[in-house]
């Protein structure tokens, strides 16, 4: 009861105070557009045939990420600034929770960006959308988001430990889109690259959504079977991630900006 | 046992300094201070800016780990055993930050009673209550970003209440405020501290720790110089006793007239502390770190 209150409170103050700022509305508006028309665009251009994979859900999924992960990111350090990270750290709540609550309220407006692509692809390029497999759509879709959930709290954590990986985290908003394929399909990339991509449990949740809109109906057990193991290994590696950070925070001094 | 037990404490910042080539360097922020507060005081921490104190109250308030020594409250350790004290204390930072600024002073005042598991009954009337004694039950529902400086502290205030806290620590509580909203902070830190929540502040204002600390420590560079009540520090610094002369009448030549000590009918001498806390304190920062 308790929990459920803190992880509720935490998603409602994080979507309204999050909703008031103007730069996430154009993350939210304006972003689905433009990587939309990038998107449509570079597809013209390309030899892909699948429009539905790599236009629709393609910008749609570059938004989910952007949105989940970069705008948990940034309120971290927003609210170090702000010097209320020091505040929730030392309130009698689980900070676990609090992060989770911020995160889930961010996916819930994420969602909003990812219909708004959707939408965009499918007015301005009149292409007709065709999925074979509407389930699998539907839950690899979930999976793909509860990938980004995992991610984006794992990212969470660094961050709460240190200001500077903000700095990082910023750089890496576009590398991270093309490795895990949201763009295109990971077998484009180095040989080298392809070994990264495999750790991150979005490049498999993006395989299985793709899967769900191609003839295709082989590959869903190689697909599926890795995306719950390198989910299992992120939320192990996050766990223990907490109880070091928990930890380092106060040892570092790092919660605020005095 | 006291509330608040502090032994040895000691808190250093490792900082790296340049921006091609790091230096490490080590601010030794805190240094080796013992102090104790007992049930029911208010107890002030006086000091320049830098002198350590916001690091002391961050370390009482399980926000910073010790470097070393000991770290009470309540008889828990604030490195370690956080659970144990938190739900039983808070903190109010003075400044306009620590809010979320885009909700309305109500809605930071739900969060935070959430965070701080205040059942849902008594949730509402406590924000009330609160909003009340802060005077700010006409605008609790207006985005906090709108609010002045001295409002803004007002909603700090009640959330450093929220949970009725068996101790309360303050950093600088009244900084920013008017005189007017200084004066309604420090009463309402009496009222509190009558209701029995121990309190401990730090201040640069020597009137408000003169009016409201039952005893002080002055903290310099790290150390504590002296600690002690208020009316003992000022009377072991007051060397000299002052003579404050009336003169009825006449009173031309009367410093020739003083000197030769003659003629005293008609001229009435009291005797009057000189020392304010001020210059006590003033004198132990400036002065040779005599204890
Ligand atoms: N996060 C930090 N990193 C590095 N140095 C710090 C940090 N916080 C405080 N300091 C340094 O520690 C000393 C004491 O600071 P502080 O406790 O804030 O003093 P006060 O609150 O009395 O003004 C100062 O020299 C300050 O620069
Ligand atoms: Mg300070």
């Amino acid at each position: 009861m308790n929990s459920t209150s803190v992880l509720l409170t935490s998603m409602s103050v994080q979507m309204k105070q999050t909703f008031a700022r103007n730069m996430f509305k154009f993350t939210l508006f304006v972003g689905p557009f433009l990587i939309t028309v990038i998107l449509g665009e570079m597809f013209k251009h390309s030899t892909a045939d699948n429009f539905v994979a790599y236009v629709v859900l393609g910008s749609g999924l570059w938004n989910l990420w952007n949105c989940i992960a970069f705008s948990s990111a940034g309120d971290i350090n927003r609210e170090r600034y702000n010097n209320t990270l020091s505040i929730i750290f030392s309130a009698p709540a689980d900070f676990r929770l609090i992060l989770l609550g911020k995160i889930l309220g961010n996916t819930l407006l994420a969602l909003c960006s990812f219909f708004l692509s959707v939408f965009f692809a499918t007015v301005f390029y009149r292409h007709p959308i065709i999925v074979t497999n509407w389930p699998l759509l539907i839950m690899s879709l979930l999976l793909a988001i509860l990938a980004f959930i995992i991610m984006s709290i794992f990212i969470a954590y660094l961050l709460t430990l240190s200001r500077k990986t903000a700095i990082y985290m910023n750089c890496l908003e576009i590398p991270v889109a093309l490795i895990c394929g949201f763009v295109f399909p990971i077998e484009n990339l180095p040989q080298g690259v392809q070994f990264i991509s495999w750790i991150f449990p979005p490049t498999w949740a993006v395989r299985l959504i793709r899967l769900s809109v191609t003839e295709t109906t082989y590959g869903l057990l190689e697909n599926f079977v890795p995306l719950i193991i390198t989910s299992v290994i992120f939320v192990i590696l996050a766990t223990l991630l907490y109880r070091i950070i928990f930890k380092q925070v106060k040892v570092l001094g790092t919660l605020d900006m005095a | 046992m006291p509330i608040i037990e502090v032994k040895d404490l000691s808190r250093d910042y490792v900082i790296n300094e340049g921006v091609f080539k790091k230096k490490m360097k080590v601010i030794h922020a805190v240094k080796n201070i013992s102090f104790s507060v007992e049930k029911g005081e208010v107890f002030g921490l006086l000091g320049q800016n830098g002198a350590g104190k916001t690091t002391t109250i961050k370390m009482l308030i399980t926000m910073l780990a010790p470097t070393s020594g000991t770290c009470k409250v309540l008889g828990y350790d604030t490195f370690g055993q956080e659970r144990m004290i938190r739900t039983r204390i808070n903190f109010v930072f003075g400044g306009e930050y620590g809010l979320y600024r885009r909700l309305s002073a109500r809605d930071n005042l739900k969060y935070f009673a959430n965070l701080y598991k205040l059942p849902k009954g008594t949730r509402d009337n406590r924000i009330d209550e609160l909003l009340k004694l802060v005077d700010l039950t006409d605008r609790a529902d207006t985005r906090v970003e709108t609010f002045s400086k001295g409002m803004t502290q007002r909603v700090q205030i009640a959330r450093g209440l929220i949970n009725n806290p068996e101790v309360l620590f303050m950093d600088e509580p009244t900084i920013g405020l008017d005189p007017v909203g200084a004066e309604t902070l420090r009463k309402t830190i009496v009222d509190v501290n009558k209701l029995g929540t121990t309190v401990l502040l730090t201040t640069h204002n020597m009137y408000e720790a003169d009016e409201l600390c039952n005893r002080i420590a002055i903290i310099k560079e790290g150390e504590i110089i002296t600690l002690d009540t208020p009316a003992n520090i000022k009377k072991k610094l007051a060397k000299k006793t002052s003579f404050t002369i009336e003169v009825e009448g006449n009173s031309a030549n009367i410093k020739d007239k003083m000197q030769s000590m003659e003629e005293l009918s008609g001229v009435s001498i009291t005797e009057k502390d000189v020392m304010t806390l001020e210059d006590a304190y003033l004198q132990l920062v400036k002065g040779s770190n005599e204890k």
